[in-house]
């Protein structure tokens, strides 16, 4: 062994006597291919939400039985995605964080997260935490009053914790970071408040804020030219950045989706209004923009570009795949930005007719320059999205994604914005357009083409993340409580459970002595559950916990 | 909307051929339609659209006791359990609009019979001292809905001149009490008379952003008038009744209120000097206001010829912001108004002013000679150290110095046709 070698041997024993809790940047690269463990949101730094794991699959799943219930004691919508580690899961809410014995169900530490009692002022969208993330030791989560956080993963006391911003004027956050080349990488909420985006890393050490990247340039900055001059539009002009982004370690980079453009009224704001409506390609260490690629310019109907940026491998390219909440299905080469496929992917898209493949922008319609117009419209889909954020899954395997996607239109009018700080800002009058039948379906998608190969309705639409695995199954959740299995090639129910509540949260399957468990949160609430006035859903209750199945015995 | 008032009172002091309208809102009488959509602004995201909240993991308002509105306003301005407090953001009208808007279960239902209160001002401070101006309480008078000038908000208020007379207050070693008043841009009311009957009746010991004309202080106008309504107003008070009205009196002005062009996107490169550097724009004329009488007297007619009639109110600058029109001749304060409530703006405030100002001071009884002084030189102090011009900028209140004369005689058709 040569000196180099042994210097090598030496900094690697160190890493691994750092005690149990120690997840490195190799860790939570591998995530993806190591069952046995989640690390990271959406099951490996680039979200597949797929799993190889099969004792669970086509056949046995009829087997599948409840191990373990544990009471989030909390009435908030669930949308925490639960870490798994050595035994141990993790799972946040609005106002809690949990660490729970993976075996039994039962709980090894309870942090409570104290906020502001005005803070649901301007959370716009339920009071909600979509989860955790590992890294050496520490588990890192946002709260609903802008702090990043920092727990000993061991004993749930806190490390540190960082005031992003003031959250009085209507800043929040809900997502669950990222850490991507040593960085801890957050996004604000806040796009139907009046905010200027941004995305900030930290030193996950220190809490030290590191970089913050506006998702709307200053004027003089690239991309300000995409706002309207002697204006202060771009103070106000949205730009949120509320869910995850993916992280290629190769590529170095983080993609991340940024949100609609504020106010809804796109009169106020002519042009492009970069970076709304947008994903950024972006250097984990400084936040420096490589490139972007805009999904919606100058957005009048909340078509948040938020949406989970899927990474893939296809046809030999590396890509990122987004079902995005305008109706189209985006697969871009993810090493330079370029668009390679651009789809429909729900029934009816009204705003454009298609994506022009060559310029990468839109050919919009009529209906969209009148509801710019101040014209009343009505348009599909709706501002839930084509899909909203409950994440997909892409089988790599069957080159197959599966989305929970909605059939909801919209009632439009853009009227006077009025604003007052820390109350809604949209500029615009809605109500909901109800198709005759189905709100939503379980699809089966084809990212290249955007068509659907299956789909599963329902009349109340899902929004719960989904799950794959290679037992041939795609695993979601209904708003009426109930956990299902279903057939990846044909898109029929195999299994369901009721859990008592209903399901807005993100399934996760993951292996522990030669068993392989799912698991879920059940609690309903959040985005439809809060704006469609759904009057079937008054009858289910109330009430977060962690469900935890695996296989009984033949 | 004190401003528009003001602006067609003076029309009434030119006594110019031009018809007054009116543009009353009626913001006194809840509203169950202003109160779904404050509904769907402020509590929509928690109680659901249409108050239907699955899951029941807050309130259902649907089922709230129709004759516990204590409760209710209770409950919404201080917060309750997992429920923020709105106290400081709503309006004490938007309280009721929202009142009405649960207790008529979204409007399907009328209100049950004594559910909405006997006065229209919930939880409003009820104390009985309304005869007398109280002992170590410097009591002002401010409009409910004066813009940047003065918000009311249910705990407390903004705007410059309350942040002012919490200044003033403080300085002469004062509790400052603040006394809202609705003042509407109805044909028959007069800011002038209003603010002696407030003064008169009293109801409070200052009125500021009075204009200072020879006219506007000394003997009244007349021997009785009646006051707006204001929030401590007895129940027994109607508006038909009348103050016999005392002499009033006013300290040094502490900014001037002006008149300037206001240009949208088409212009947002042009410099601005003068009436004539608006060829080529659409200008909008607001009817009944100062400045649509001197856009309507003054404008070149090239320019005239391509110019709308518009009716007055807050709507006005928002068909400017539309594109229906390239600029206008305006109250600055019409345009801060504006700012105030449209974050977004393509507006641009152009550095021309029109000749035609006013000075603005604080109305006080003229027999309170010794407040008068005290007063005056509080706010001298407060305009030499830059604190009235801070105020403005952090109030968002376009201010410019008063200029001489202090107080100005009258204003004549000749300042109309005077041009920079």
């Amino acid at each position: 062994m040569d000196f180099k070698a042994l210097a090598a041997s030496a900094a690697l024993s160190v890493v691994l006597c750092t005690g149990a809790f120690a997840q490195s940047a190799e860790d939570l690269k591998m995530d993806a291919s190591t069952p046995g463990d989640i690390l990271t949101y959406g099951m490996g730094q680039g979200q597949q939400r797929f799993s190889p794991l099969d004792q669970i699959n086509r056949d046995t799943v009829k087997r599948l039985v409840p191990v373990w219930n544990y009471s989030l004691n909390d009435s908030r919508g669930q949308e925490t995605f639960p870490l798994v580690k050595d035994g141990v899961m993790y799972v946040t809410t609005h106002n809690s964080t949990a660490a729970i014995d993976a075996h039994t169900g039962k709980q090894i530490w309870k942090t409570m997260v104290e906020y502001p009692a005005e803070t649901p002022r301007v959370a716009c969208c339920g009071i909600v935490n979509r989860g955790a993330a590992l890294y050496e030791g520490k588990l890192f989560r946002t709260t609903l009053d802008a702090n990043v956080v920092a727990l000993d993963a061991a004993t749930g006391k806190e490390v540190w914790k960082t005031n992003s911003i003031d959250f009085k004027t209507g800043y929040s956050m809900t997502v669950a970071p990222l850490i991507a080349d040593g960085v801890l990488i957050v996004g604000v909420s806040g796009g139907e408040y009046g905010v200027r985006g941004y995305i900030e890393g930290y030193n996950p050490e220190n809490g030290e804020r590191l970089w913050r990247t506006y998702t709307i340039p200053e004027p003089g900055q690239p991309g300000s030219e995409t706002w309207p001059k002697d204006s202060d539009a771009w103070k106000n002009g949205g730009g949120p950045a509320w869910l995850t982004g993916t992280f290629d370690p190769e590529l170095d980079t983080v993609y991340w989706g940024v949100g609609n453009a504020g106010p809804w009224n796109a009169s106020v704001r002519p042009g492009d209004n970069l970076y709304t409506g947008s994903m950024l390609a972006l250097n984990p260490k400084t936040g420096e923009i490589k490139w972007h690629y805009q999904f919606t310019p100058n957005d009048p109907f909340d078509y948040d570009g938020t949406n989970e940026l899927v990474m893939a491998d296809m046809d030999g390219k590396k890509v990122v795949m987004q079902a995005n909440r305008n109706g189209f299905f985006y697969v871009i080469d993810r090493t330079n930005g370029k668009l390679l496929a651009a789809n429909k992917f729900v029934d009816r898209v009204d705003w454009a007719e298609k994506i022009d493949l060559e310029t990468g922008k839109p050919v919009q319609t009529q209906l969209a320059a009148d509801a710019r117009s101040g014209k009343q419209v009505e348009y599909w889909p709706s501002a839930f999205g084509g899909k909203n954020w409950s994440p997909m899954s892409y089988n790599p395997d069957m080159k197959t994604a599966f989305a929970n996607t909605l059939n909801i239109g919209m009632n439009y009018k853009a009227v006077e914005p009025q604003y007052r700080a820390g109350v809604f800002y949209f500029g615009a009058d809605f109500s909901w357009a109800w198709p005759e039948g189905d709100r939503g379906y379980l699809r089966a998608i084809d990212p290249m083409t955007g068509a659907t190969k299956w789909k599963n309705g329902t009349a109340i639409p899902r929004l719960a993340g989904v799950l794959s695995t290679g037992g041939g199954l795609v695993f979601t959740g209904q708003m009426t409580g109930e956990f299902e299995a279903f057939n990846s090639e044909t898109g029929d129910r195999l299994w369901q459970f009721q859990t008592g509540s209903g399901i807005v949260g993100q399934p996760v399957t993951w292996e522990m002595d030669g068993q392989q468990y799912v698991t879920v949160a059940s609690g309903v609430g959040a985005v439809y559950a809060l704006f469609s006035g759904d009057e079937r859903l008054a009858n289910i209750p109330a009430g977060g916990s962690i469900w935890t199945f695996k296989l009984m015995g033949e | 909307m004190k401003r528009l008032a003001w602006a067609i009172w003076l029309l009434a002091l030119l006594a110019a051929p031009v018809a007054v309208l009116a543009a009353a809102d009626g913001t006194a009488i809840p509203d169950v339609s202003k109160g779904a959509s404050l509904y769907k602004q402020f509590c929509s995201h928690c109680h659901g659209i249409n108050m239907v909240n699955p899951g029941n993991s807050s309130f259902d308002l649907r089922k709230f006791p129709q004759d516990q509105k204590d409760r209710f306003v209770h409950s919404v301005t201080k917060g309750k359990g997992n429920m923020p407090a709105w106290g400081d953001i709503l309006l004490p009208d938007e309280l009721e609009n929202l009142w009405l808007y649960v207790v008529t279960r979204g409007g399907k239902e009328p209100p049950p019979e004594g559910t909405l209160g006997q006065d229209g001002q919930p939880g409003s401070d009820k104390k009985a001292s309304l005869e007398t101006i109280e002992e170590g309480r410097l009591t002002a008078c401010l409009p409910s809905n004066g813009g940047a000038l003065s918000r009311r908000r249910y705990q407390g208020g903004a705007g410059l001149d309350y942040v002012l007379s919490e200044a003033l207050a403080a300085r002469l070693g004062l509790t400052l009490e603040v006394v809202w008043y609705e003042s509407e841009p109805e044909e028959e009311s007069d800011p002038v008379r209003e603010t002696y009957a407030l003064l008169s009746k009293p109801v409070c010991d200052i009125v500021p952003d009075h204009p200072l004309y020879e006219s506007n202080i000394g003997a009244p106008p007349a021997d009785r008038a009646a006051p707006p309504r204001w929030s401590t107003m007895p129940q027994f008070w109607t508006q038909a009744m009348q103050v016999d009205l005392v002499p009033v009196a006013a300290t040094r002005p502490y900014r001037r209120a002006e008149l300037g062009i206001v240009v949208g996107p088409k212009a947002a490169n042009r410099t601005i000097g003068k009436l004539s550097d608006l060829a080529g724009l659409t200008v909008g004329v607001q009817q009944g206001t100062l400045g649509g009488v001197i856009l309507t007297t003054q404008l070149p007619s090239d320019i005239k010829a391509n110019s709308i009639m518009l009716p007055p109110g807050p709507q006005f600058l928002w068909r400017m912001e539309e594109g229906r029109f390239d600029a206008t001749l305006i109250d600055t304060g019409a345009f801060d108004n504006h700012k105030v409530q449209n974050r977004i703006t393509k507006l641009r405030l152009t550095d021309y002013r029109h000749p035609i100002g006013f000075n603005m001071g604080i109305a006080y009884r003229e027999s309170a000679r010794a407040l008068g002084a005290r007063l005056d030189a509080a706010l001298k102090a407060l305009l030499d150290d830059g604190t009235v011009e801070k105020m403005a900028e952090d109030t968002g209140v376009t201010w410019s110095p008063p200029r001489d004369p202090v107080v100005a005689r009258a204003l004549t058709t000749s300042d109309l046709f005077s041009m920079r």
